[in-house]
């Protein structure tokens, strides 16, 4: 039943779970960014294989942010943001070593709980799409670029990055394949030859997600990295199980958070923790203790943001949709292989789908015990300097971009050209990841609208299909209502922590 | 009222309706933001000003110029041994050198010998992990 489970499968998962650690721990590096590096790595070992590798670095990545927020309170990756409020405070009083360990501990039930929900849930979801039609389908993408816009900081820049996404994914060709005419559209004259099929998909992520964050250190002038006199792990602070006495509740509540969150799609991690923390010193007995040294923060924190990681995934594998910018990173893997996500994923490839599910299983069980028994040295991980990191890492995106299509040097340009459009995202306020999940629904958004309004010739069948399009409508107009109240809450919650 | 919303598709013009609509909304929404921002775009130059002056320029302008030049160059000097993926690795290893240089704060010589070996051993490691175990072509 589970041949897969190979001895490369399971070296995979290992050593993309130890990478993707040391990713998360290095400040200024991302789970994503991990991802995206090592995309091409996945060409040539297959979709199962391939999976593991880039699971194995989706957890990890996401739990190794915790190391540099305990010790240097500088999140290692944005998820990570509140476990500095109460893991920093901790490591200066000498306790850092047991902050990390509750850290791992949460991390690790928070990715099992979110499992669990992907194992349960995604496979219910997918059946039930299968039977969308057109209106649906467009209506789902509606509803996912609406959640994800409006959970965005700030909700109109955020709406525009999606659409600005949606737009880009245009240029091109429409495509005979999708039922289109084959017409090219929004292609400057003189650029047919390059933006015949638009931007391909891996070069832009790379470019916004590896070649940008490194500009952004560049033009800050690429801070000094940390010796290992800054580090106090803390030898004397001995843990104990104790320490989660009284916070189970804690515990499951955040983890189910961040799996909610994870499953909306485009939130993100930093928006998982920052709810799961807000919730905690809300029904905490002692809120006051939050922010000063609270084990709880930690606890809800680090659940919180690996709960996503399973919660993630659902949207993805059951619908087609990503539910953070590293799933949408997951989508390259799979087109790279050839398989289409969506409704039929899961029927269509029950191997696949087990060969997940274990992978994010070992995955969670490898970070576990890699952070929990070897934390001090992956605390060491935070001195590797950046002048050596990150021109490998720029030299990597370099061969990502070329070999995704079998070396075509546009795509190396198209690495360039988006490198420095994520960088003045940044400066323009501009969401990447609505822009990236606009990008990528796009084409099929199009697809769906323009089948739907031939098959039926009038506009109100968006309204009127079926009641799941009501439903869909109800849906769009609640997650509005609900992210401005949201919004407001995790102002509320930012300003009472600074 | 039902002839209003009665929509009919010309199959030869089908690839121009989405992107017109998508094109139309992100026209309001940039006028929305103009409307809201105005204040914020007003004082755009001083922003840019500002951020030019604490930028660190000889780091974001070099890693930019180093990256255009790495990229020029990769294909011409592959063409001159084709299907090798030489100009990759001939044009990496003083790139990744370069970079490294230019993203240190001090250059003495124990920091520079490992950057060096790095800027040998990193781009070849690549180049014949992608040209034999994983048979992919580097320009």
């Amino acid at each position: 039943m589970f041949e897969f489970v190979t001895p490369l499968f399971l070296s995979l998962i290992i050593g993309g779970t130890f990478v993707g650690i040391i990713f998360g721990a290095i400040p200024g590096m991302t789970a994503t960014m991990a991802v995206a590096v090592c995309l091409p790595l996945t060409y040539s070992l297959g979709l199962e294989n391939g999976l593991a590798l880039l699971l194995g670095l989706y957890v990890g990545g996401i739990s190794g942010g915790l190391v540099p927020a305990i010790l240097l309170g500088i999140p290692g990756t944005p998820s990570s943001i509140t476990t500095t409020f109460d893991g920093y405070p901790m490591a200066q009083r000498g306790e850092g070593e047991l902050a990390l360990r509750i850290g791992t501990i949460s991390s690790l039930v928070g990715g099992l709980i979110s499992l669990l929900v992907l194992d349960l849930f995604a496979p219910t979801l997918a059946d039930f799409a299968i039977k969308f039609s057109y209106v649906e389908k467009f209506l789902i993408i509606f509803f996912a670029l609406t959640v994800m816009a409006a959970l965005s900081s700030d909700m109109l820049l955020g709406i525009f990055s999606g659409v600005l996404g949606i737009f880009v994914a245009l240029i091109g060709t429409y495509d005979i394949s999708d039922g289109g005419n084959g017409n090219l559209r929004l292609v400057p004259p003189g650029t047919e030859y390059w933006l015949e099929s638009g931007f391909s998909l891996l070069p832009v992520l790379i470019g916004l997600f590896g070649l940008a964050a490194i500009l952004e250190q560049a033009e800050i002038g690429v801070p000094k990295g940390h010796s290992s006199k800054d580090i106090k792990v803390g030898k004397h602070s001995r843990f104990s199980f104790g320490v989660f006495r009284g916070e189970g509740i804690n515990l499951v509540r955040s983890s189910l958070i961040g799996t909610f969150v994870g499953i909306l799609p485009g939130v993100g991690g930093s928006a998982a923790s920052i709810i799961s923390y807000t919730n905690a010193k809300t029904f905490s007995k002692t809120p006051e203790r939050y922010g000063k040294g609270e084990p709880g923060g930690i606890i809800a924190s680090e659940s919180g943001n690996n709960g996503l990681t399973g919660g993630a995934l659902v949207p993805l594998l059951s619908l087609g949709i990503p539910g953070d910018s590293t799933t949408a990173l997951l989508i390259g893997a799979f087109t790279l292989q050839g398989v289409q996500v969506g409704p039929l994923f899961i029927g269509n490839n029950p191997g696949t789908w087990d060969a997940m599910i274990v992978a994010m299983l070992i995955a969670n069980i490898a970070m576990f015990v890699m952070m929990y028994y070897a934390i001090r040295y992956f605390a060491l991980v935070v001195t590797i300097p950046k002048h050596i990191l990150f021109p490998v890492i720029l030299m990597m995106c370099v061969i990502g971009a070329y070999t995704i299509n079998y070396g075509i040097m546009f795509d190396v340009w198209t690495l360039l050209i988006f490198g420095v459009l994520g960088w003045l995202f940044g400066k323009l306020r501009l969401e990447v990841a609505p822009f990236i999940i606009g990008f990528i629904l796009g084409p099929s958004a199009e697809i769906y609208f323009v089948k739907s309004l031939e098959s039926f010739g009038d506009v109100t069948i968006f309204f009127t299909k079926s009641w799941i399009a009501v439903l869909l409508w109800v849906l769009i107009i609640g997650s509005v209502a609900g992210a401005a109240l949201m919004s407001k809450k995790r102002r509320q919650m930012t300003e009472e922590a600074a | 009222m039902g002839d209003l919303t009665r929509v009919t598709i010309d199959f030869d013009t089908s690839h121009l309706i989405f992107p017109t609509i998508i094109a139309c909304i992100l026209g309001l929404l940039g006028l929305a933001i103009v409307i809201r921002d105005r204040a914020r775009i007003a004082a755009a130059g001083s922003y840019w000003r500002r951020s030019w002056d604490v930028m660190d320029k000889p780091r974001f302008l070099g890693v930019l110029a180093l990256t255009l030049l790495y990229f020029s160059l990769m294909v011409p000097v592959g063409d001159l041994w084709p299907n090798t993926g030489m100009g990759f690795l001939i044009c990496s290893i003083p790139y990744v050198l370069a970079t490294g240089l230019l993203f240190m704060h001090e250059r003495p010589l124990r920091q520079v010998v490992p950057l060096l070996i790095v800027a040998l051993v990193g781009p070849t490691f690549v180049w014949w992990l992608f040209t034999y175990p994983l048979f992919l072509t580097l320009p």
